[in-house]
């Protein structure tokens, strides 16, 4: 859309919609604009603002990757006034989208290095984004390492990619959930995502960690990754604040004098340690 | 460019001339017993004896509310589309320095990479002619925050009263000489021969005294003043997050985006929002809030002021307007904050 206009969205039409959980969906979003679908590009770690017309704007990750053309994915629970009216809609509605806004992770700068993935609860899209980024380039990496979990069994997103990831004979998945929150057929471990970290105790030589979370579980994740020796420049992890705008100008996201929408959401967690205690 | 001078007697002339080809000419008005800026149709309306006005020129650059986009929720498709704003030509007439030296702020912000047209459209069309300050009152702190009460930042042409209650003009933008050159039979030269008065003189705002600016810099640079929650608490105790100081702010940018409308279509609206207010930063599902706290969210106001804006941009963001001390229903006074941490 040839416009100077920052606030005007793309239109993009349901194409698929995944329930993922009780609370949280996916959707596969094709842009209405045949250019647009096109040209539309970004990098893995990106975000945009999702729009249910008439309720107004959300922010989420792009959680496709950019490798895959054509289309985006999104992936968001039913927690808010936006996002109950994006889960009522059905395949073939509308919604509105800008960006792609922020920063990326630096995949580029990761070939050759072993690759190690953290994830918790509904912080796996973004994550996810970057690992099929990767994982569509596989042979640029070493190792593959992904350690996801989340409270209970009913709240792990992408269970068919999970699947799809556990077959793979190069990728080493984790599956964790929270004590008590296993089933009598959970195959995968109980305990929570820092200490199964730890336990599996991967190298932190050549590697690099991504992880995203609640922010507790970030706090000891990166206590974990510090204990097996990972350094801050290791550790790339993506925040999230209150957003409206997208790109450093409504005042919401800040921590200090950071916009984590413009200067981010993308850090190494030596740039985190840096930041005000604030969010 | 030769001297000039602007005889009040001759504003309604201007007036006329630059509104009957469309323009629009704001200025400040007394209106319900309060100073406000307005669009005028003659020079009568104008009110020459005001300090800071309630309003600002952020009302005329960033409106309080504006449609961005409208849409339309048909049964098989949505449509959507942008709004184009052609703002006309304006003259902001009476801008004080202090406000004048507060429009490179706005810009930074809605400049700082992604352009906010709703902005800058509107900040092209508009000339500033600032007028010096020969008055001003307790709240009014302009030089100590860097900022001159004769000061031509940000003004086109800037007016300086005489005694006999004309202007000497001085030109200060070659956008402002373009308008005096244009409108040259009302921006006239001394009378050959006849008598020159006197100027008025400019207000003398001292510097406040327990103010240090470069000790407020240092205090904020050094991310521990975060563990100082006693200090904060107890200097933003009173606030009860009202954010009247910061619609009053002429640096204050803070918006919200909403859509406005009924099951078929509406406007979706850009709003100004408030860092004061509770609600501001709360994240959906769950309510956590990185500012939970009153004081949380009157130290991101000052911060922004005093760290955010030096950091990110050259422009200023605290200009010394006063009018958060004119309006603050508690009289929260931001110098007196200022002069705690300098203390520190």
């Amino acid at each position: 859309m040839a416009t100077d206009n920052l606030y005007l969205p793309d239109l993009a039409v349901i194409e698929e919609i995944s329930d993922e959980t009780y609370d949280t969906k996916s959707f596969k979003l094709v842009f209405k604009d045949p250019k647009m679908r096109d040209s539309f590009d970004f990098k893995a770690g990106q975000f945009g603002l999702y729009s249910a017309f008439g309720l107004g704007e959300s922010t989420f990750c792009i959680a496709s990757s950019p490798t895959r053309k054509g289309y985006i994915q999104c992936t968001f629970r039913n927690v808010g006034r936006v996002t109950s009216a994006l889960a009522d809609l059905n395949v073939g509605d509308t919604v509105g989208f800008r960006g792609p806004y922020g920063n990326w992770f630096p995949v580029d700068e990761w070939e050759g290095k072993s690759l190690l993935f953290i994830a918790g609860g509904i912080a796996l899209p973004p994550v996810r984004s970057v690992i099929w980024n990767c994982l569509d380039m596989r042979e640029r990496f070493m190792d593959v390492t992904i350690v996801y979990g989340a409270r209970t069994v009913a709240d792990l997103v992408y269970k068919d990619e999970l699947a799809e990831w556990e077959a793979m004979p190069d990728v080493n998945l984790i599956q964790t959930v929270d004590p008590g929150g296993e089933t009598e057929e959970w195959k995968g471990k109980v305990g929570f995502v820092p200490t199964v970290l730890e336990e599996a105790a991967p190298t932190a030589s050549n590697t690099i960690a991504i992880t995203c979370g609640p922010p507790i579980m970030i706090k000891f994740v990166l206590n974990a990754l510090g204990n097996l020796g990972f350094s801050d420049d290791q550790v790339y992890t993506t925040l999230e604040n209150k957003m409206k705008c997208g790109f450093g100008k409504c005042g919401r996201c800040n921590v200090g004098d950071i916009y984590i929408c413009k200067e981010g959401p993308v850090y190494t967690s030596g740039e985190v340690k840096q930041m005000y205690n604030d969010f | 460019m030769s001297e000039s001078y602007l005889k009040k007697e001759n504003l309604t002339k201007l007036i006329e001339a630059f509104t009957g080809g469309g323009g629009l000419f704001i200025a400040p008005t007394l209106e319900d017993r309060q100073i406000f800026y307005r669009p005028v149709s003659t020079g009568a309306e104008i009110t020459f004896d005001y300090i800071v006005p309630k309003n600002s020129h952020k009302e005329l650059l960033f409106p309080q509310t504006e449609v961005v986009a409208n849409y339309a929720i048909g049964k098989d498709a949505v449509d959507v589309e942008g709004v184009e704003i052609d703002p006309p030509e304006t003259i902001f007439f009476g801008i004080r320095p202090c406000d004048a030296a507060s429009v490179a702020s706005l810009r930074s912000v809605f400049t700082w990479d992604f352009i906010d047209t709703y902005y800058t459209k509107r900040e092209e069309k508009t000339l500033f002619i600032g007028v010096a300050c020969t008055a001003a009152d307790d709240s009014c702190f302009c030089t100590t925050v860097g900022v001159t009460p004769d000061g031509s930042e940000g003004s086109d042409l800037l007016l300086k009263e005489t005694e006999g209650g004309n202007y000497l003009v001085d030109v200060v933008t070659e956008r402002g000489g373009e308008f005096v050159k244009r409108f040259d039979d009302i921006f006239i030269g001394p009378e050959p021969g006849g008598a020159v008065d006197g100027m008025k003189p400019i207000v003398d705002v001292p510097v406040l005294e327990g103010v240090d600016r470069e000790k407020i810099h240092d205090f904020l640079k050094n991310t521990d003043h975060y563990e100082k929650n006693a200090l904060w608490g107890e200097m933003a105790r009173k606030c009860m997050g009202c954010g009247a100081c910061t619609f009053g702010c002429p640096t204050c940018h803070c918006f919200d985006i909403i859509d406005e409308g009924t099951a078929f279509g509406g406007e979706r609206r850009k709003n100004w929002d408030a860092c004061q207010f509770d609600f501001f930063t709360v994240h959906a599902g769950g309510g956590h809030n990185p500012r939970d706290t009153q004081y949380k969210r009157w130290r991101n106001r000052f911060m922004c002021k005093f760290n955010y804006y030096p950091n990110k941009f050259t422009s200023k963001g605290c200009v010394g307007c006063g009018r958060c001390i004119r309006v603050c229903p508690v009289r929260l006074d931001i110098t007196e904050v200022m002069e705690d941490i300098s203390q520190q």
